[in-house]
C-alpha cells in the first residue's frame, strides 16, 4: 500500500514551474527526494502539506484525500522543515508543552525516551541547540505523536558528517519495522546511499525518475557508480566558454 | 481551539500587551483624551503580532495539525481577549474614578462613563476590521497593517472626543449614576457593532490568509 500518493502536482511561479510531479511512497519506505538547489523539492513538499497552493494535482495520504482530511492526516504526520528556527529564546520544555496539546495521541513516555536517546536537555533554549540537535528535537516531536509518515525537507543540510550519519541511521531504523515511512528531500545524495529504499529525482520542476533505489541505479546504469555521480552527470551544464572567470 | 489559544498566550503574547491592557488606570488623570487608552491597547496588540512575526509563529503553526483558518481564528480570539480584558480593567477604573474624584468633569472630551466604554467597542471594531485582514493578507507586514488601522482609528477617536462638546450630545458626558441608563442603548449598540466587526474581520482574514503561500 502507498502511504503517500502525489499526482500531477503543478505550481506556477513567474520564474519557475513545478510541472505535473507524480510519485508514491510505499509503506515502510525511506524515499529520498533529490535534485539540485532550486529544482522544486521544497515547493513539492510544501504543496503536499498545503502550505503552498498548487495550481493542479492531487495528494492522497494514508489513502485519504489530503485537502478533505487535513486535520486527521496531520495528526499522524511528522513534518520537519529544517531545524527549529522559531521561538529561539524559548526553552525546549515550553515549546513541547505547547506542541503536545495539539496531539490526542501524544505519548509522553516515548517523548522522554527520545530526549534521552538524542541527549536533548529540555531546559536549554532553542538557540542553544546545535543544528543537528534542532533536527533531532523535531524528529523526537514527530515520533512522540506516533507519526506514520515523516516528511523532512533538507534535514541534513548544515550538519557535520557524524550528525548526518547518525540521522540517516535513525531514519533507516525508523522505517525498518514497516509501519512508518519517510519522505526525505536532500541535495546531499551521499546521505541517501545509507538509508533510502526509494528515490524520486526532480530537475527544473519536472520529475525525472521515481522508483526503488535499485531500479534507479539500473535506469542510470553506465552514468555513474554513486547517486552523486548520476546527479552530477544529469544536472551538469557546460560552462560558457566565453564567460569571464 | 483551546490548544491554539494556549499557544497564543504562552508563546505569542508580548509582555507589553498585558501592560497596555492596564491603560484603563489613565482615567484618573484629570483632563485627558481618554480614548487614547484604546490606542495604547492596540499598540500592545501590535507588539504581540510583531513578536509572532519575529519568532516565525506562522511557520511554527503551519507545522501543527491545524488548518490555516484555525491559525487565524486563534489570532482573532487573542485580539478579542486582549480588548475585552482592557475594557474590563477600564470599567473598574471608571468606577474607581467616580469614587475617588466625585464631580469630575473632563474638559478635553469623553468622561469615564458608559459612553467611554461604548467608544472603546467602536474603536476596537474599526481597528480589527482594518488591522486583522491587512496582516493576514501576507502574514508579515505587521507595521503596514497597524498604520492602516491606526489612521482611521485616530480620526474616529477625534470625532468621539468632540461629540460631548456638541450641546445636543452633552448628555454623553453625564457622570451621575442616575444618568447612566440613558447611555445603555449606545453601549449595547457598540457591543453589537464590535461582535459583527470581529466576525467580519475573522472571515476576511481567514479568506486572505488561505491564499498566502508560506
Amino acid at each position: 500500500m502507498n502511504i503517500l500518493e502525489v499526482k500531477g502536482l503543478t505550481k506556477r511561479y513567474p520564474a519557475f514551474t513545478l510541472n505535473g510531479v507524480s510519485f508514491a511512497v510505499p509503506e515502510g519506505a525511506v524515499m529520498g527526494f533529490i535534485g539540485r538547489n532550486g529544482a522544486g523539492k521544497s515547493t513539492t513538499l510544501k504543496s503536499i502539506l498545503g502550505m503552498v497552493h498548487p495550481d493542479a494535482g492531487k495528494v492522497k495520504v494514508f489513502g485519504m484525500d489530503y485537502a478533505a482530511n487535513e486535520r486527521a492526516i496531520r495528526r499522524e504526520l511528522g513534518v520537519v522543515l529544517g531545524g527549529v528556527d522559531f521561538y529561539p529564546k524559548k526553552k525546549i520544555r515550553v515549546i513541547t508543552d505547547v506542541t503536545r496539546r495539539f496531539y490526542d495521541n501524544w505519548d509522553e513516555d516515548k517523548y522522554r525516551h527520545y530526549l534521552r536517546l538524542f541527549a536533548i536537555d529540555e531546559e536549554k533554549r532553542v538557540d542553544q541547540l546545535s543544528s543537528g540537535m534542532k533536527v533531532k528535537y523535531m524528529i523526537a516531536i514527530a515520533l512522540s505523536h506516533n507519526a506514520r509518515l515523516l516528511i523532512l525537507d533538507e534535514p541534513t543540510s548544515g550538519l557535520d558528517p557524524v550528525s548526518r550519519d547518525e540521522l540517516t541511521e535513525l531514519l533507516r531504523r525508523l522505517a525498518a519495522d514497516g509501519d512508518r515511512s519517510v519522505l526525505f528531500s536532500t541535495h546531499i545524495t551521499s546521505d541517501l546511499e545509507k538509508c533510502a529504499t526509494h528515490i524520486a529525482f526532480i530537475k527544473d520542476g519536472e520529475l525525472q525518475y521515481t522508483g526503488s533505489l535499485g531500479d534507479f541505479r539500473a535506469h542510470y546504469k553506465g552514468v555513474g557508480a554513486t547517486l552523486e555521480d548520476i546527479i552530477v552527470h544529469v544536472e551538469r551544464r557546460p560552462l560558457d566558454e566565453g564567460a569571464i572567470i | 481551539m483551546k490548544a491554539l489559544l494556549y499557544k497564543q498566550l504562552r508563546l505569542v503574547c508580548h509582555p507589553m500587551t498585558i501592560v497596555f491592557c492596564l491603560s484603563g488606570i489613565m482615567v484618573i488623570i484629570p483632563n485627558y483624551p481618554y480614548t487614547v487608552i484604546f490606542f495604547y491597547v492596540t499598540l500592545g496588540l501590535f507588539f504581540s503580532f510583531l513578536n509572532a512575526r519575529e519568532q516565525k509563529d506562522l511557520y511554527y503553526t503551519a507545522l501543527l495539525p491545524v488548518p490555516k483558518r484555525d491559525a487565524v481564528r486563534a489570532g482573532c480570539l487573542f485580539t478579542a481577549l486582549t480588548e475585552l480584558l482592557s475594557l474590563a480593567v477600564l470599567a473598574l477604573c471608571c468606577l474607581l474614578s467616580a469614587r475617588l474624584q466625585p464631580g469630575k468633569d473632563n474638559l478635553v472630551g469623553l468622561d469615564p462613563n458608559l459612553a467611554l466604554l461604548a467608544a472603546g467597542f467602536l474603536l476596537y471594531a474599526l481597528f480589527n476590521i482594518v488591522f486583522l485582514p491587512s496582516f493576514y493578507k501576507n502574514g508579515y507586514k505587521v507595521g503596514v497593517a497597524f498604520f492602516k488601522a491606526a489612521v482611521p482609528m485616530a480620526l474616529l477617536m477625534l470625532a468621539l472626543e468632540i461629540l460631548p462638546h456638541i450641546p445636543a450630545l452633552s448628555w454623553l458626558d453625564d457622570m451621575d449614576a442616575a444618568a447612566q441608563p440613558r447611555l445603555i442603548p449606545a453601549l449595547a449598540a457598540s457591543i453589537a457593532v464590535y461582535i459583527i466587526g470581529m466576525l467580519l474581520s475573522f472571515r476576511m482574514s481567514a479568506a486572505a490568509y488561505e491564499r498566502v503561500d508560506l
